[in-house]
């Protein structure tokens, strides 16, 4: 009698072990699934690639605002369009709450982050400098990253002249551009010299000649009619992020 | 013979309720596969992180001299359009759209590749700031799908 109640009682077994089999499965692929979906959020190269394009961004915005400044723009651009920059970034949960904070360079020669110096000693300089923190939390992650922003264009010019007829001189000048420290290509050189008080562009009928040498370096020749025992030009370079520096500088 | 009668009639009750309890544990088995497989067959994530991982970087790329900003800033959407199918791998679907700051549609023609339903697809957003100086910064939407 006992044998048949366990007999029979025997399926019942089966059913809840079953049961206790279909749980198991379930919840292993409820833990490969969650699993795989943190997998994903965590993917460091992900956040890599976030990281770089916040840092991207601003180092666009801090060429944008010297680019700004150099033209003549005020020195509170580049603070004002890192504000903005700061609330897009914060405003994005791609990844987790994102917080970029930033401060501009006031130590001298910067103030509010930027450095214009046009000298006339053959030597210009235009420049802005800004430094980032950003932090990145979630309920998986917490990241701290801090980076700066430094765009310089440096412009260096020399030059001499030799007197041909009378007043007559041929002057020769060579640039130098560069950005942050490395040479870099300009969209646009432009020369004057002066006579008097007149700053005058040489053209086709001064023999203006431009060469390029490919790497930073520019050679400009021309020849005028000027009276004075040393020629002072000045050259203005707009480099290829739109940058405009200038200087001026005395041929001898 | 009562007794007979009344212990065959038992044993035939006992192979019906197997029978019964053999089909619900079929049931449950099934029924558990059942759930699973959705589940199991959710978009690869490996494949949508892949997807990610190359938009991001054609999108990085492209901004990385400011390009990106400039097409936007010039509404060339043609050049824009054939420099995503430029970086971006054959038989990749994609479809970006381009807002400003107030969250207002840029974009006034489709920069896309295909209006078909694609798999394992996954949307990326990036901001970019152009370098011109009056910086203007837009949010870009790029969808991303493997063809179906």
């Amino acid at each position: 009698m006992r044998e048949m109640e366990r007999k029979q009682s025997s399926g019942q077994v089966i059913l809840i072990a079953v049961l206790a089999m279909a749980l198991i499965l379930l919840s292993t692929q409820i833990y490969v699934f969650e699993v795989r979906m943190s997998t994903v959020h965590l993917d460091s190269n992900s956040l890599n690639d976030y990281f770089f394009a916040i840092k991207l961004g601003s180092r666009n915005v801090v060429i944008g605002s010297i680019a700004n400044v150099s033209e003549g723009g005020s020195n509170t651009v580049l603070m004002a369009n890192l504000d903005k920059l700061v609330a897009l970034v914060n405003r994005q949960n791609q990844f987790g709450r994102s917080t970029l904070n930033y401060t501009v360079e006031e130590t001298a020669p910067y103030s509010s982050g930027v450095w214009l110096f046009w000298g006339t000693d053959g030597f210009g300089v235009s420049s802005a400098f800004a430094q980032f923190t950003f932090n990145l939390s979630d309920r998986e992650v917490d990241a701290d990253f801090s980076y700066f922003i430094n765009v310089t264009t440096t412009l260096t010019v020399k030059g001499n002249y030799r007197t041909m007829l009378a007043d007559e001189k041929q002057v020769n000048v060579t640039v130098n551009l560069l950005n942050e420290a490395k040479p870099a290509l300009a969209s646009q050189v432009t020369l004057y010299y002066r006579i008097l008080d007149r700053w005058l562009a040489p053209n086709a009928s001064n023999n203006y000649i431009v060469t390029d040498y490919g790497n930073g370096t520019y050679f400009a020749s021309f020849l005028a009619n000027i009276p004075s025992l040393t020629v002072e030009v000045s050259v203005l370079v707009r480099d290829q992020q739109q940058i405009l520096v200038q200087t001026n500088a005395t041929c001898s | 013979m009562g007794r007979i009668g009344i212990t065959l009639k038992m044993f035939d009750n006992g192979g019906q309720i197997r029978i019964i309890e053999a089909f619900l544990a079929i049931s449950v088995m099934f029924s558990a596969l059942v759930l699973t497989a959705p589940m199991s067959s959710t978009p690869d994530l490996e494949k949508q992180g892949t997807l990610k991982k190359i938009g991001t970087q054609v999108l990085i790329k492209l901004d990385n001299n400011g390009t990106l900003g400039k097409l936007i800033e010039g509404g060339n959407w043609t050049a824009l359009k054939q420099s995503m199918d430029l970086f971006l791998p054959a038989g990749v679907f994609y479809n970006m759209t381009i807002y400003d700051e107030n969250m207002q549609r840029v974009n006034t023609q489709e920069v896309s590749n295909s209006n078909q339903e694609g798999s394992e697809a996954v949307v990326i957003q990036y901001l970019c700031a152009t370098q011109s100086s009056d910086t203007h910064f837009y949010t870009i939407k790029l969808q991303l799908a493997w063809p179906k």
